[in-house]
């Protein structure tokens, strides 16, 4: 724990042989082991249909995995309903449709961010403490977004909207936030902006950043790490100058399956 | 294509286009011809017939000569039975949208805290939808006395479960995604409620509300035909006493309520929404 | 720099501060707004006390219903289905008078203002009298029995129709109508192949739903004379025969569900 390198060694998030079925014959994830450090930007690539999406939900929960287990700071943190609220608050999420709540002002939609600190019945009457204020206010600062607070979410554009999701996951204080293809609505040029802001607010915070992507030419700017996954298995692993034309070939166009039969 | 080959398919065109033609009419004759048997009983049963309203005509004739011209000064007798109407309207509608606040949330698969609470609330709604609330009121007279607080609570009733059903809907219907992202910051139930669904359905559940308030107040106007309150009763004492002409100005005094409340009512959702 | 930040953050935690401080116009319209209610409260008579001591009152009236007295089915059925043909008929009879009326107020339709603005006028005149101050009108006009009833869903129902079918006739599709114009089409030839096939599967949809609500209506059309179920209805509440109450309100709430169903399945295949 003392070494100086720590923060670059520690592991963040342990996957282990982690499956999700549905009704036992649609597998979405078939056996996912991976290790995450801290404060790593790790893209997971792969088409649509992989199970990136059921994966990243896994993580924080919102979908229950079969079987498997996942570690977060050596705590495991599988199998028990009990601490679901404080599990997610550690999971700030970023999705593809921005899922801001649309009549809310973007401050009060930054503020939400908050909820999981604050007991229900405090949240009765729409009211945050002081603190809480001062911390969504600080988060907006961070993607500048600071200059429209008081605007209602649904008056934003998409690039804008995006920059107060990635404030609200970062009002959660979190150690992780998951992106689920937090770009697929944008044209390119706001893309880029938002990846930026991501990846640059993960880096001064030490948040540990796991992106969904299907965009080759993204993950090749912006991936540390690069995870290709297909029909539910890891097919890569390793850093974007490794992402070859052949690896991206495999990620996208073999079937796992017969691969292994290959192999074999 | 050669020309034979282009009037074979012409030919066969036609052909289809025959068939499906008379398909289809053999499928309107039979749906028709049991429409009319249907329609032709059900008036049998009711005593309608063409010669019933041509022998209506003259006595109806007749009734509105009776009706015409309005007392025009009976208007001023009418004006606190009018407020009494809208008073009732604006409580029953207020009681309403009180108590549909939790029947609805209950009644939405989404937020109920059970399967069955669901079921049973859902029941309960239908059945205050399906009695009139001139029913209740008639039950409520009973109950708590003649009066404009029969009226009230009749009302409040019907429109609960008109309202409660609406919402539920509403609630259903919300954005999953908004939802979601609420959920994964780790909020609580009640706060996903109030953070995440209430701001959806408020515009349609304020929307509906003011609906609801314009057909409460003409509901309201007929409450008192059986001792509720409002404008009913001069209506249906004044008829009793044979004095028509005061009839028609209570009818009129309805018809401008009902049309000033429709305006005002329009105009306000429209802002709204 | 990081003092700029600290100095941003405050002025928009000051700003927030005076958004939701209270001012002295908010206070005054929540006062007004709290007076009028008040007010309208004291006007019926609703007040706290009495309110709440009226909840026991009426679940013991409602009590008193139970268990429904099932030998009165006999007596009831028959008026029952009356009630049916009366909704039915009054349907049929609202749809006579709303057709036409809402074709002669649709600006697609007809091209006079004065048309327009008269048959708006009447449909707003059949609209705005409830159906149960038609049917005590044409009580008095015709006599008892469930014909009157009929003719009274058909003049309310026919107004409110009217008016739907009018909306749904201006919100169609103008490319149609234009393309039928621009081959030389007839006004009667554009109302039949451009207007009436888009309106038609809502112009059914709004008739089922307002058959429901019209055999919701003709329960109650009884208490004036006016046929069905309701003439059995208010005389066993004035005989405080309430298990006989029970067993009427039972059936209709069984006939309502039916039709409900009944009718959202048609109109979900419809589209």
């Amino acid at each position: 724990m003392l070494m100086p390198n720590a923060q670059n060694t520690t592991t963040m998030l342990s996957v282990r042989g982690l499956t999700k079925s549905y009704g036992g014959t649609i597998h979405a994830l078939r056996g996912i082991d991976m290790e995450v450090k801290k404060g790593e930007f790790l893209v997971i690539l792969g088409p649509s249909g992989a199970g990136k999406s059921t994966l990243l939900r896994c993580l924080n929960r919102l979908v229950e995995p079969t079987e498997g287990q996942i570690f977060h700071n050596d705590v495991q943190i599988t199998g028990n309903r009990r601490n679901l609220r404080a599990v997610r608050r550690d999971f700030g999420m970023v999705f593809q449709q921005f899922n801001l709540v649309r009549r809310l002002s973007v401050l009060t939609n930054v503020l939400t961010g908050r909820l999981a600190y604050r007991s229900s019945w405090r949240s009765l009457f729409y009211n945050f403490p002081q603190e809480d204020k001062r911390i969504a206010i600080e988060c907006l600062a961070r993607v500048n977004m600071d200059h429209k607070a008081f605007q209602r979410a649904d008056t934003l554009s998409g690039g804008e909207q995006q920059r107060v999701a990635i404030a609200r996951a970062l009002a959660q204080q979190p150690t992780v936030i998951l992106a689920d293809e937090p770009v697929a609505s944008l044209d390119p040029k706001i893309a880029r902006q938002v990846l930026t802001y991501l990846r640059e607010v993960a880096h001064e915070l030490g948040i540990t950043v796991l992106c969904n992507l299907h965009q080759v030419e993204y993950t090749r700017e912006y991936a540390e790490r690069i995870v290709g996954m297909s029909k539910g298995r890891i097919v890569f692993d390793g850093t974007g100058a490794e992402l070859t034309d052949d690896v991206i070939h495999r990620i996208y166009y073999r079937d796992p399956d017969e691969e292994t039969a290959e192999e074999k | 294509m050669t020309a034979v080959s282009f009037e074979t398919a012409v030919s066969a065109g036609l052909a289809r286009e025959a068939q499906v033609r008379h398909r289809r009419y053999i499928k309107q004759a039979v749906w028709g011809a049991i429409a009319i048997a249907v329609l032709w009983y059900a008036a049998h049963q009711i005593k309608f017939s063409p010669y019933a309203v041509a022998a209506g005509v003259p006595f109806m004739w007749d009734f509105l000569t009776r009706l015409f011209p309005p007392d025009l000064s009976y208007m001023s007798v009418l004006g606190s039975a009018t407020i009494e109407t809208i008073q009732i309207a604006i409580w029953g509608t207020l009681l309403a949208i009180i108590l549909s606040i939790p029947f609805s949330l209950l009644g939405a698969r989404n937020t109920t805290p059970h399967i069955i609470v669901f079921h049973a609330t859902r029941v309960f709604l239908n059945a205050l939808r399906a009695i009139n609330e001139l029913v209740f009121a008639l039950i409520f007279v009973s109950a708590v006395g003649l009066g404009p607080f029969a009226g009230v609570l009749a009302i409040a009733l019907h429109a609960t479960g008109m309202l409660a059903k609406f919402v539920a809907e509403e609630i259903e219907s919300v954005d999953k995604g908004q939802i979601e992202a609420q959920l994964s910051t780790g909020a609580s139930r009640m706060q996903v409620i109030l953070f995440g669904v209430i701001p959806q359905v408020i515009p349609s559940f304020v929307g509906y509300s003011i609906y609801r308030l314009d057909v409460s107040i003409r509901s309201a106007t007929v409450l008192g035909l059986v001792g509720a309150g409002g404008l009913g009763f001069s209506l249906i004492q004044t008829m009793k006493l044979f004095k028509y002409h005061q009839t028609a100005t209570c009818i009129l005094v309805i018809f401008l309520l009902v049309l000033v409340s429709d305006w005002i009512c329009g105009k306000l959702r429209r802002k709204v929404i | 720099m990081s003092l700029d930040v600290q100095r941003q953050t405050q002025s928009l935690l000051d700003e927030l501060a005076a958004r939701q401080r209270w001012h002295f116009h908010h206070i005054l319209i929540v006062a007004l707004i709290i007076a009028f209610l008040v007010w309208c409260a004291n006007g019926v008579d609703l007040r706290p006390r009495e309110t709440f001591s009226a909840v026991p009152v009426i679940a013991d009236y409602f009590g008193r219903m139970w268990p429904p007295k099932w030998s009165f089915f006999s007596e009831i059925w028959k008026p029952a289905i009356e009630t049916l043909y009366v909704a039915l008929w009054g349907n049929v009879l609202a749809t006579i008078v709303g057709v036409p009326l809402g074709l002669l107020a649709a600006s697609h339709v007809s091209s006079s203002r004065i048309v327009r603005s008269s048959a708006m006028g009447i449909l707003n005149v059949f609209r705005s009298i409830s159906e149960l101050i038609w049917a005590i009108l044409f009580v008095a006009a015709v006599g008892l029995g469930p014909f009157p009833g009929a003719l009274a869903l058909g003049m309310n129902y026919g107004g409110i129709l009217g008016r739907l079918y009018a909306e749904a006739i201006e919100n169609v599709d103008k490319g149609p109508i234009e393309a039928m114009e621009a081959t030389g089409a007839s006004k009667l030839q554009v109302i039949m192949f451009a207007i009436i096939p888009q309106v038609l599967p809502q112009f059914v949809s709004y008739n089922l739903y307002w058959f429901e609500v019209g055999v919701r209506s003709a329960t109650v059309l009884g208490m004036v004379g006016a046929g069905g179920i309701g003439f059995e209805l208010i005389t066993a509440i004035r005989l405080f025969e309430w298990r006989e109450v029970g067993l009427i309100l039972l059936f209709i709430l069984a006939m309502v569900t039916v039709i409900d169903l009944a009718s959202t399945y048609i109109r979900s295949r419809m589209y």
